[in-house]
């Protein structure tokens, strides 16, 4: 076996580069496809220059450190950012900016006005029951309204 | 083997052991905490992340769906002392990752027991009949109410729904027997109301009817008065025109037209078909009066010349025997 590796010389890295992308695959949102990468591109200077291999473990550990933030701006940029349910698993942001009508009276800092058939607790200024408010801002499940 | 070469083996090695650590991706619908030291820092929204080796650590892994558990079996009192068997379901969802990480300890265990001793205060506040046919108040109450302790803990309870309530079964097999009796009693009410109705309807048209023909007796009534005071009215006028003829007459015209009529009564007795009985109303003296009165007409129509006066009575005796027989009285078989 590792006769064989010495043998394969370079290929090795290659080869380690697709084994790890391709275990990406099976257990996807781990770091193995950049990996795979880093051990690609370690490949592919060490064919130009020949180096040792200790120098090409270096190389790759380097590489796969600068994939970080190659990645990050991958997964930042505008194709993974979630375009068409923004609010998903965020109920309270998509309420920010509806208007309500107070269903009991914020007495105290505290009320209630009823969203999508439950009852949902504010806190805002004292208004009477029945009257309009419009929600502010959303902190967790408390939401902080303002007359509208 | 060198130094150099064992560190480059180590080095590479926890460079992947760093990236594996450092590198986390938080699936979607799950929000993570991260722990500096054990201490909560920030939470890690899904998607790619980066924490700092070493120092941090996550935590919690939080569902933020929304959830649903369910309300174990349990037996209520109602107010008027009734067991009733109830379970249901609660709907909640994780807002604050944070807070329902680390504000309370095992999250849905206490949602549940919350709502279980709610399900009771809120229920054993109710009659049983009110507790079965409120069961939107009852959710409404307890939603306010579990909503509003469990906010602490950054979490929101959508709904709480109760599933079943189930009296013991005698109370159902008495409460039958109550809905039966309710729509028998409500049957023989409507049938005793029809059957008043229907004889007010009835004696209604009786008296309709009477009324109608009471009317129309006492409109021939007065038609048949109407028509006597005109049969009256012309008696009155032939008599009256009869005494006035009679007036400017001699009266023996009278005594002729009397005993004209007199005689042919007696005429039209004697040709009635019935022969078993006959009536007599008549005297014969009045009979022989009337010849006399017969015979004063003779004499005033022919004069006072004795001949010719006997012959005229001869006449006038022989006008009877020309007739039937006076005395008709003897029944003729």
């Amino acid at each position: 076996m590792a006769e064989m590796f010495s043998t394969l010389g370079t290929w090795n890295w290659l080869i380690f580069g697709f084994l790890l992308m391709a275990l990406e695959l099976l257990a996807p949102g781990v770091f193995m496809f950049w990996l795979g990468l880093a051990a690609l591109l370690t490949g592919l200077v060490s064919f130009a220059f020949n180096p040792t291999w200790q120098t090409q473990l270096l190389m790759f550990a380097i590489f796969a450190i600068a994939a970080v933030p190659a990645w990050r701006y991958f997964a930042r940029s505008a194709g993974s950012r979630n375009l068409s349910s923004p609010f998903l698993n965020r109920r309270t942001e998509a309420l920010i900016g509806r208007e309500f009508t107070l269903e009991k009276p914020i007495v105290d800092g505290t009320g209630t006005v009823r969203i999508d058939d439950t009852i949902w607790r504010v806190a805002g200024p004292d208004a009477p029951a029945g009257s309009r408010v419009k929600v502010v801002r959303a902190d967790g499940a408390s939401l902080t309204v303002a007359a509208a | 083997m060198t130094g150099f070469d064992i560190f480059a083996i180590a080095f590479v090695l926890l460079v992947i052991v760093t990236l594996f650590a450092g590198v986390k991706t938080v699936p979607q619908g799950y929000d993570w905490t991260i722990e500096r030291f054990g201490k909560y820092t920030r939470t890690l929204s899904p998607g790619l992340n980066l924490i700092v080796p070493y120092f941090d650590r996550v935590g919690r892994k939080m569902n933020m769906m929304e959830q649903v558990i369910n309300i174990p079996e349990q037996e209520v009192i109602t107010k008027d002392n009734a067991t009733v068997t109830v379970d249901g379901v609660a709907f909640f969802q994780v807002f604050d990752a944070a807070k329902a990480s680390y504000e309370v300890a095992n999250l849905e265990q206490a949602i549940i027991v919350l709502t279980m001793t709610n399900i009771r205060s809120v229920m054993g506040s109710m009659d049983l009949d009110q507790v079965l046919s409120h069961r939107d108040e009852i959710n409404e109450r307890l939603l306010r109410v579990v909503d509003a302790a469990v906010s602490p803990w950054g979490l929101k309870v959508n709904r709480i729904e109760i599933k079943d309530i189930v009296p013991p079964a005698d109370l159902v097999e008495a409460m039958g027997r109550q809905m039966k009796a309710e729509r028998v009693k409500r049957a023989d009410i409507l049938q005793a109301e029809g059957q008043r109705q229907s004889e007010i309807l009835r004696a209604e048209g009786a008296k309709q009817g009477q009324i109608l023909q009471a009317e129309g007796r006492r409109e021939a009534a007065f038609r048949d008065a109407e028509a006597r005071e005109r049969l009256a009215e012309a008696e009155a006028k032939a008599t009256q025109m009869v005494s006035e003829s009679i007036a400017k007459g001699d009266i023996a015209a009278l005594n002729y037209f009397i005993a004209d009529k007199y005689i042919k009564a007696f005429g039209q007795f004697a040709e009635s078909p019935n022969q078993k009985i006959l009536m007599i109303p008549v005297e014969a003296t009045s009979v022989l009066s009337s010849l006399a009165g017969i015979g004063e007409i003779a004499k005033a129509a022919f004069g006072e010349s004795a001949a010719s006066a006997t012959s005229a009575a001869r006449r006038t005796s022989s006008v009877p025997s020309s007739g039937p027989t006076p005395p008709p009285i003897t029944p003729q078989q």
